[in-house]
């Protein structure tokens, strides 16, 4: 043990009942457990047994609405104990049966981390946050003191006793939740989702973090959408329509690429480009595939130098599949559709949010906008729209400088979907919805019914107009969100995180959609910490720090440049990782497979 | 932005024992309340200040100062047009203004900015856990007096919530300002829809998380923080006595009303 972390299940206050016949006692056990939520039609869970070893990681994978929360929420008792519903099997945790202990009993045995930090944190200092779980199981004061300090060290956030938690970063949040978990000293963590509303350097933190917590004997489960970041888990389960279907390690399960799609699983992108090349194996780092493909096609050739640069000649003729070209002023020569002129911005009291931005968006562009959070991305798009206004500067739309036009002139140039979709949703039915908007502007009723059809038509909801909304999946309410901005038919679209919250299956749905409304005319404006979302769609990337514009240009561009990735802390695509290995930037697993083999 | 009030400063007044601090704000409620007169309320004012001054508390004044404002401002108003009592320096069909209305206004408006002052102070001052705490020492079971200090944290989080759905359905061309009162006033309900369904959302997510972390497990938890009660404590409570005692006196004994004439 590191840090002073005791070991697993020091803490041992719950009167849970010892099951005789357990033997040498698994960490965490489901025997046969299903579940259904009040009012459910169909069983969250079906007939699941698993069982978590002592010191083991359990990565589980599977589409919103499989069963994977649920399946780790049993193992604190949130299911049945707080959600109701009809419960039937046996939870053991470490031997011991759970039947009727309360979530709170189970506390100092489990220890959950949520994908909602924000949600998770009560206090107003980081050692008040840490203490509150010690404090609820009737610790001493003493006993708290000693373990307050090596949590924290333990989760990089020494040192921060004092501060706000309200003021940390996404990743610091994230991490302070484990450490309020770590000071229980559970037996078993279990992760949901932890890092779905982080930055990359957020979620990197996360999972050095996790790699931790293994070297230090915890049990982990953690939950994921994407496979590639569960390579380092003992074992992995697969689980659809509450059932596992599939289990195995990691190399077993991440080539079996088409099931992990179809349970709306992310496959890990060097696995794809293997399969592609027809190399049955899996990798687990990048230099491994790079091995596995040198050793598969030897006419490859040894590794080039480093690319330095991606104007230079490698990189031109890397430059494969036609896809996004990039120059250095993108909308140079054309008109844009909108424009900053040396846009300053704080808010009050603050210091500089934007510092002297200048950005054109010229008509059908498709541009990302990346940085760590707090980097000044969602301003920069709140500018846009006129949600901001530019301390200094000016903010121009289709020539007129926007603080002079009228809210319902904004809206037919530039639309925002928010992060969330549900921070616009309230009406009773899905058409209502998307007639908001039209209504709002006093169209004739032929011309709004024509206006909701059409933007029903084009995010794929023209069967639910009926529906309730809040009866929706998250990923059909992201879409009816762009369909009620949709109709008032704007030539920019911002879209703030849009795959945030969804599986693969139906961040691919979404991105599609995107990409067809592109292709329709539509320019695109895309806030995201996503790497292949960039790599696979943007057309250009702007990227922000402290308020800056450190780079506005070409995504082939920016994936070649190794300082404006490494001074951004965004990481590129796994995929386009292993191409700059072999002397090119390739955007996707598809693009880097069919270069390769076009030179093999 | 920090969403807290609490300012982190080590000055006498904050280092009070919490439930000093918790009795500190029902005096000075209590003492505002007995009185009218603007006259009598301003010893109060003064105190008050002289405790932003110490604490530093100042900031989170200039924060809330339109809050402050309006509320004043409208109050004094309403007070003097409708409070008809007294020889009329002014009479109209619908306004009669005299002195003891002018002083009625003054005074409700000061009472208002007091009690307001006194909530910013006292959470300038004091950490929802110390304000738990000090509920908890006056005998409020521990799940009620977490439930009122959390609401503290919610309301925040809610506000900014609301903030962006407005943004959202301005950015749709709505327009929140549009008819008379009550037709502005069913106009939020595109915004009112959204904030609470995403509260309930919110409220389930943190139910479930307190419950994980082990909330419930005990009825009194222990608390990390180590309360003393020391010698400044005392002293305060005494103080404290005393400034509600003299109000009450000066209510009964009449001096902190207005009289019509």
């Amino acid at each position: 043990m590191k840090d002073g972390i005791a070991a697993p299940g020091a803490a041992d206050p719950a009167p849970l009942k010892h099951d005789a016949s357990a033997g040498v006692a698994p960490a965490a056990a489901l025997d046969g457990v299903s579940f259904t939520y009040p009012g459910g039609a169909r069983p969250a869970l079906r007939r699941v047994s698993f069982e978590l070893a002592a010191g083991e990681m359990v990565g589980v994978m599977g589409a919103t609405g499989a069963g994977k929360s649920t399946l780790a929420k049993c193992l604190n008792r949130i299911v049945p104990e707080f959600e109701g519903g009809a419960f039937a099997g046996a939870v053991r945790i470490g031997g011991r049966r759970l039947d009727g202990a309360r979530v709170c009993e189970v506390a100092a045995r489990v220890g959950m981390v949520f994908q909602d930090f924000e949600a998770q944190l009560f206090s107003t200092n980081v050692a008040h946050e840490v203490a509150f779980a010690m404090e609820q199981i009737g610790m001493e004061r003493a006993e708290m003191a000693r373990r307050i300090r090596p949590a924290l060290e333990a989760v990089g956030l020494g040192g921060f006793e004092h501060r706000d938690p309200t003021l940390l970063s996404g990743g610091e949040k994230q991490r302070l939740a484990i450490a309020s978990v770590l000071a229980l000293r559970p037996a078993v963590i279990v992760l949901d989702e932890p890092t779905t509303d982080l930055d990359p350097e957020g979620k990197a933190e996360i999972f050095a973090l996790i790699g931790r917590l293994r070297e230090q004997g915890i049990s982990l489960v953690v939950i994921e959408h994407e496979a590639e970041v569960l390579r380092g888990a003992d074992r992995l389960l697969l689980v659809r329509e509450g059932e596992i279907i599939a289990e195995g390690a990691p190399h077993d399960l991440m080539t079996r690429l088409e099931l992990l799609e179809e349970c709306g699983v992310h496959p890990p992108d060097l696995n794809r480009v293997l399969a592609a090349l027809g190399i049955a194996a899996h990798a687990a780092s990048v230099d491994e595939a790079e091995a596995l493909i040198r050793r598969a096609l030897p006419r490859l050739g040894a590794p080039p130098h480093p690319l330095d640069t991606p104007t230079g000649p490698a990189a031109q003729a890397a430059a494969p599949c036609g896809a996004a070209a990039w120059s250095t002023d993108p909308a140079a020569g054309a008109q844009p559709l909108a424009e900053m002129r040396a846009v300053s911005f704080n808010y009050p009291g603050g210091p500089l949010v934007l510092d002297s931005i200048d950005l054109r968006i010229a008509p059908g562009e498709f541009v990302a906008i990346i940085g760590q959070n707090g980097s000044g991305k969602t301003t920069l798009a709140k500018h846009l729209v006129g949600l901001l206004r530019p301390a200094t500067g000016a903010v121009m739309l289709n020539g007129r400088d926007r603080s002079a036009m009228r809210p319902a002139e904004t809206a037919a140039e530039a639309g925002y979907v928010f992060q969330n979709p549900d921070h616009q949703i309230f009406a009773a039915t899905v058409e209502d919805e998307v007639a908001f908007g039209p209504r709002n502007f006093n169209l004739a009723p032929g011309e709004i019914e024509r206006r909701c059809a059409e933007a029903l038509r084009a995010v794929g909801l023209e069967n639910a107009g009926g529906r309730d909304p809040f009866l929706l999946g998250k990923g059909e309410r992201q879409r009816l969100a762009v369909a009620s901005v949709l109709a008032l038919r704007p030539r920019l679209l911002i879209l703030d995180e849009p795959a945030t919250g969804l599986d693969y299956r139906e961040q691919r749905r979404m991105m599609a959609l995107v990409a067809e409304l592109n292709r329709g005319g539509i320019a695109i404006v895309m806030i995201t910490h996503t790497p292949w979302l960039v790599a696979e769609y943007a057309s250009r990337v702007v990227l922000m720090r402290r308020g800056r514009k450190l780079y506005d240009g070409g995504v082939r561009e920016f994936f070649a440049r190794d300082e404006l990735l490494a001074s951004s802390s965004f990481r590129p695509p796994e995929a386009t990782e292993l191409a700059r290995r072999f002397g090119t930037v390739a955007l996707g697993p598809d693009e880097l497979a069919a270069w390769l083999r076009a030179r093999a | 932005m920090p969403i807290f009030l609490y300012i982190e400063r080590a000055t006498f007044i904050h280092r009070l024992h919490p439930t000093v601090k918790v009795f500190a704000l029902f005096v000075m409620f209590w003492s505002v309340y007995w009185v009218d007169h603007p006259l009598a309320l301003l010893p109060l004012a003064a105190v008050m200040a002289a405790a932003a001054q110490i604490t530093g508390a100042w900031p989170n004044f200039y924060r809330l100062r339109w809050l402050f404002i309006l509320v004043v401002f409208f109050t004094t108003l309403a007070w003097m047009v409708f409070y008809r009592q007294g020889p009329a320096l002014i009479n109209l069909p619908l306004i009669h203004l005299s002195r003891a209305s002018l002083l009625f206004g003054l005074g409700r408006g000061l009472k208002l900015a007091e009690l307001l002052a006194t909530s910013v102070l006292f959470l300038s001052t004091t950490k929802v856990e110390e304000f738990t705490a000090g509920l908890a020492r006056l005998g409020v079971p521990y799940r009620v007096g977490f439930a009122i200090t959390l609401s503290f944290r919610l309301v925040p989080l809610f506000i900014d919530s609301a903030l962006t759905v407005v943004q959202a359905q301005n950015l749709r061309g709505y327009d929140f300002n549009r008819g008379g009162p009550l037709e502005r006033v069913r106009r939020y309900v595109p915004v009112v829809i959204p904030v609470f369904m995403g509260a309930l959302r919110k409220a389930n997510s943190m139910a479930m998380a307190l419950e994980a972390r082990g909330f419930g497990m005990s009825r009194q938890p222990t608390s990390f923080i180590d309360y003393p009660v020391e010698a400044g404590d005392l002293a305060a409570t005494a103080a404290l006595f005393a400034l509600g005692a003299v109000y009450f006196i000066i209510y009964y004994t009449g001096y902190g009303a207005i009289s019509p004439g």
